[in-house]
Order: structure tokens, then C-alpha cells, then sequence
């Protein structure tokens, strides 16, 4: 598959990338060049410190950056580290307490744009883990975006917050 | 002695050591940095908010040639039972992105309070290994990575004592002390228990004109081995120490409780004849400014030696060229404990090549004979090894792990 790529959008990413952040992990999907989706300070948090019932599940977060010049849309995704990986909206439920939930029609990154994935709102979460997640190793997700396949690669890190309670699509429980 | 020299201003300090680059990168993204105030001001980018001390890349960790940044926390740490080298590399894996983070104003990944991290107030952390961890490690402890021997003086305390790990966090804002020393104990909480914490603080308006006194009042730190890189092999390890350490330091981290009550009853002759050194100037006793040569044969009209017998300084001064090290102390004064009014200190610090070799010699001549024990304790005591700079691509203990 190929992607049309507009030549200002990654520049800019760049411009930004030197004055506010760090670590950028490309999706080697791309057929040479930019790859279409990428990932800037990616982490998502180690399972290592959890009390053992909560290890079942951690969430990803991050700056995801579409690339190309088309609106990019990310529908859901795989990893060797869970049986399962999905996309995730924060919403106050009806007793006024935050609680996670899948998002029904996956994240829609604008053309050049990027999508923030934070504790407390929206992420990517890796369900039933098939192993603790430790402190200071490191993750890969692939993603199924409209763009085609893309693998990101996630820093683990301890993380104090993010325990926000979930509640399973119909789909899964 | 010739090699030896005055550590001068925070200026000169800092020249050289490459921060002016990395000072003036981030300034390109967050202003100057320099309050317009027209009172001394260094260049733009060596002081105010968000200046960097130098870029962390490197053979050599920062904090230990740079000038010391006027507020300090010392964190030690203690590996739970049982770690293997995989945990020592994913801890070390953490800190060295942590660190490259914080000292260049970002937020570690996880922080939720990055605007604290903007302040980057000249930040470095330097991280050392205790005996344990270079054995996790798989590697052999050099003989000095190991207890001081024990002095007749010494009282030292558990609580205070030997480690596995110990980060030395500095910087001119003592909100970026604290902010970055909540996130790398929070980034490693799985990996490593803390075992103490040491807080310590300078002159923060020290400068031309100001040197850093201790609580006693002295001018402390005034010889020092220089900074240029003459003194490199006194300072860092080199052929004869192991390649995992190369260009890393060891480090001497010792708590001496200095005891104000009782140094209020000295007058003040009595304290500079203790010393060796005037309390006005910090110039010798024998005469001259602050950089003035000691002359430790100099004799009054009754003939004693102006500098004491048992002056301080005549007993810590090099007998042989390499009994040299820096000594980058910070000063404590914490919250009095039980019935007494004050809890006062020191937090020496020494860095050098090989401890046994250099320094151990002058502490059991002080341990002898000083003057200066009548109103110190030592009552900690703690040595690392300072571990390599990380280069491009590595990680802190990159060789330790190898
Ligand atoms: C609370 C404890 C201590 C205090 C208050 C203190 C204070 C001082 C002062 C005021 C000076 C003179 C100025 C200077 O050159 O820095 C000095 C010099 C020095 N001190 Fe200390 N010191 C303490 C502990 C130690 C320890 C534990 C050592 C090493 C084992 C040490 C080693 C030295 C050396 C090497 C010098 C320079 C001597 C020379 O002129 O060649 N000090 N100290
Ligand atoms: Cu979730």
C-alpha cells in the first residue's frame, strides 16, 4: 500500500519534535520514507509493582502522529504481550465516577495531525496480559489503521495513576 | 603545591564544560533566561530557570567537574533480595531516559507535572553503584568500592550507611531537586527500595566575591584539584581501574555532624587556629588572600608553627602528590531531634580515582589528629562508584552491563 505524503506536514512534526520531545518510534509499515503512523513518548505501564489482580490489564499512552496527508483511522491492534489490545475513551458514568470503556469507532488522526493517548482519558489498553510488563523493558503493538499495518514500540514504566476502573464491551465479556 | 588550585567562580566553573552549547539550544525554545536585573549576571543561559548545566551525552556523568549547584539531594537505594543483572539494566534503562528528560526541561514519560521538569535550574544527577550492584551486575568490585575503614571518631549510624545505588541530585532551584527526585525514586518504586535521603544546600548567591561557607562559618572547598583536565587522572578512573568504570569517579559520601553548641563557645582566633585558614578571607593564617600558598614552616617569636600541629588543613594537606581528590560538600541543617536545638552538618562529599590510594590516607591523618574533631562527628558513611557518562546510544552503566 502506498500513502501520499505531503511534504509540509512531517516537517513541521520535526520543527516541534527539537524544541518539546524526545523518543519517536516509526512504524516500519511504510514502504520507504515516512512511515504513516508513528509514536512520540510512548510508554505504557510495567504490571511489575501491581497487586496480582490487577495485572490482568495497563494502559498505553503517548503522542500518536499521522504522517500523511490523508485523515488516518485506527480501528484496533495486536501484540505478543496480551491476547488483546483495545482502544479506549475515559467517560464520567452515571455515578459521576471516571471509568474506561472501548471506543466504538477506534481514533481518527487528521492528515498531518496528531492524537494524545493520556492517563485519564483516551489510551490504548492491552488486555489480558500474557505476562507482567516490566519496569524498563520495552513493548510492541501493531495497529490496524486505514493506512495499513503499523508496529509501535512502547517504553514500560512504572506509573502510580491509571487505575481507573473498566467496564467490557459487549463484544468481550 | 603546585597542583593544586583554587576552585574558582561559578563562572569560570562552568566555561568549557560545553553548557553554553546546550544552554543556548533550549533557550531558543524558552527565552533567555537572565533576569535584566544588572546586578552580576553571568552570560544569558548559564543561570536563571531554565538553564542547563551541560548536555548529558557524554564519556563522563555531570555533577562532579561543575560547579555545585546550590541546592543537593543525595538518594540512596537499596536492590530488593534476590535482583538479577535483567532488573539492574531495566532500572539503569529508566534513569538514563529519565535523566536526559529532566536535565533538558522535559517531564519524565510518566510525569503528570511537567512544568516543574521546565525548571531545569542548571539540573544534574549523577548515579553511582555501591559493592551489591557491581556484583548483580556480574562484574568484580574494584578493592575501594567497599566500608571506609573505621575511625576511633567515628559514630556512625545505620540509617546512614552503605548502599546499592545513589543518585546525586543538583540544581540552582530546590523545586527541581525535589521534582526530580519524587520521579526517579516513583520510575524505578518496583526496582529499588530508598535507603536514605540526604539533603543539602550551598551559598545559592555564591559568586565572585561570595564563596561557599559551611555552617561553622569557613570557606570551604578553596583547594581543589583543578578542573581543566590537568587533574584528570586524580579525579577519574583511567587504565588502572576496571574498563567497566572508565571515566567514572569514585565517590565518598561520609554525614559529619558538626556541633553548633559547642563551636559557639570557640572565639574566633580559636577557630581559625583549628582551621589554619582566617574566617574573613579564607586566606591562610600564615598570610595572603584566599589563594595565597599555605606555609606550614613558618614559626612565631615563641617559635610554635603559625599553622596549629593539628590545624585541619596541615593534617589534610597532600604528604604525597596524589593524596588529592575534590571534595563537593553540601551543608545540612535539618529539623533538631529529641531535646537538642540544632542538627547540623556536613555532607562530604569526595570524588576521585581510587579512594584507598588517595583518600584514605588523609582521613586517618584527620582521624589522628585534627583540631577540627573536637566539633565534628562523622556519623555516615557510604562509598559508590560513579558510573561512566552514557554516550549516544547507551545507557548508564552501559560497560557495567556488558
Ligand atoms: C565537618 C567536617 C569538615 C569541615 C567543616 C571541613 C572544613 C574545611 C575547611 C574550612 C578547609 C579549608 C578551606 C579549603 O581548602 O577548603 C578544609 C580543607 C580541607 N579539608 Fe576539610 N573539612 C571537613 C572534613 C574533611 C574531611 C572528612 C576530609 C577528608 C578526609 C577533609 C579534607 C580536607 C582537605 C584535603 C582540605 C584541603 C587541605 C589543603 O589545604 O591542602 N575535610 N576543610
Ligand atoms: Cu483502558
Amino acid at each position: 500500500m502506498r500513502f501520499l505524503v505531503r511534504a509540509c506536514a512531517p516537517v513541521a512534526v520535526l520543527a516541534l519534535a527539537a524544541c518539546s520531545s524526545g523518543t519517536s518510534t516509526p512504524s516500519p509499515a511504510s514502504p520507504g520514507g515516512a512511515a504513516p503512523l508513528t509514536l512520540t513518548d510512548g510508554w505504557c505501564k510495567s504490571t511489575d509493582s501491581m497487586p496480582a489482580m490487577s495485572k490482568e490489564m495497563t494502559g498505553c499512552f503517548g503522542t500518536l502522529v499521522n504522517t500523511t496527508g490523508k485523515e488516518l483511522k485506527i480501528s484496533g491492534g495486536s501484540t505478543d504481550a496480551a491476547m488483546m489490545v483495545e482502544l479506549h475513551e475515559t467517560v464520567k458514568n452515571a455515578s459521576g465516577q471516571m471509568q474506561m470503556q472501548p471506543v466504538p469507532d477506534g481514533f481518527t488522526i487528521p492528515a498531518g495531525g496528531s492524537f494524545a493517548l493520556k492517563p485519564g482519558a483516551n489510551h490504548v489498553m492491552l488486555m489480558k496480559l500474557k505476562g507482567d510488563l516490566k519496569t524498563g523493558d520495552k513493548v510492541t503493538v501493531t495497529f490496524d489503521t486505514s493506512a495499513g499495518k503499523g508496529a509501535l514500540t512502547w517504553e514500560i514504566r512504572a506509573f502510580p495513576g491509571a487505575e481507573e476502573s473498566y467496564v467490557p464491551s459487549p463484544s468481550n465479556s | 603545591m603546585n597542583h593544586t588550585t583554587r576552585r574558582t567562580a561559578i563562572l569560570s566553573g562552568l566555561a568549557g564544560l560545553g553548557g553554553v552549547a546546550g544552554a543556548a539550544t533550549l533557550a531558543g525554545c524558552t527565552g533567555s533566561g537572565t533576569d535584566g536585573s544588572g546586578s552580576i549576571q553571568p552570560p544569558a543561559g548559564l543561570s536563571g530557570p531554565s538553564a542547563r548545566a551541560r548536555a548529558f551525552r557524554g564519556a563522563r556523568q555531570a555533577g562532579i567537574v561543575e560547579h555545585p549547584q546550590p541546592y543537593a539531594a543525595f538518594v540512596a537505594f537499596t536492590l530488593p533480595a534476590g535482583t538479577e543483572r535483567d532488573a539492574l539494566r531495566r532500572l539503569l534503562t529508566v534513569w538514563t531516559d529519565d535523566i536526559e528528560r529532566l536535565t533538558s526541561g522535559r517531564g519524565t514519560l510518566t510525569d503528570l507535572e511537567g512544568e516543574l521538569a521546565a525548571v531545569t535550574a542548571r539540573l544534574t544527577v549523577t548515579v553511582g553503584v555501591g559493592r551489591r550492584a557491581v556484583t548483580v551486575a556480574g562484574k568484580t568490585p574494584p578493592e575501594w568500592l567497599a566500608p571506609l575503614p573505621a575511625y576511633a571518631m567515628d559514630r556512625l549510624e545505620a540509617r546512614w550507611g552503605e548502599a546499592d545505588l545513589i543518585l546525586q541530585i543538583c540544581a540552582d532551584s530546590p523545586t527541581t531537586v525535589a521534582h526530580a527526585q519524587r520521579r526517579l525514586i516513583t520510575s524505578v518504586e518496583p526496582l529499588a527500595d530508598v535507603r536514605w535521603v540526604q539533603r543539602g544546600f550551598r551559598e545559592p548567591f555564591e559568586g565572585p566575591g561570595l564563596p561557599m561557607r559551611n555552617l561553622f562559618g569557613q570557606v570551604d572547598g578553596t583547594v581543589q584539584p583543578t578542573l581543566d583536565g590537568a587533574d584528570d587522572e586524580v579525579l577519574f578512573v583511567g587504565e588502572a581501574g576496571p574498563q567497566w568504570l572508565r571515566e567514572g569517579s569514585a565517590m565518598v559520601v561520609r554525614r559529619i555532624a558538626m556541633s553548633m553548641d559547642t563551636w559557639d563557645k570557640v572565639d574566633r582566633a580559636g577557630r581559625e587556629n583549628a582551621i589554619g585558614r582566617r574566617l574573613d578571607t579564607g586566606g591562610p593564617v600564615t598570610g595572603g588572600g584566599i589563594d595565597a600558598p599555605l606555609d606550614l614552616t613558618r614559626t612565631d617569636d615563641l617559635g610554635f608553627t603559625v599553622v596549629d600541629q593539628a590545624a585541619h588543613v596541615r593534617r589534610a594537606h597532600p604528604v604525597t602528590p596524589h593524596e588529592r581528590f575534590l571534595r563537593r560538600p553540601y551543608s545540612y541543617d535539618d529539623a533538631p531531634e529529641g531535646s537538642a536545638v540544632s542538627n547540623s552538618g556536613l555532607i562530604f562529599v569526595a570524588y576521585c580515582a581510587d579512594p584507598v590510594r588517595q583518600f584514605v590516607p588523609v582521613q586517618a591523618r584527620l582521624a589522628e589528629l585534627d583540631l577540627l574533631n573536637i566539633w565534628t562527628v562523622p556519623i555516615g558513611s557510604a562509598v559508590f562508584a560513579a558510573l561512566p557518562g552514557a554516550r549516544d546510544g547507551e545507557i548508564l552503566g552501559q560497560a557495567l552491563l556488558s
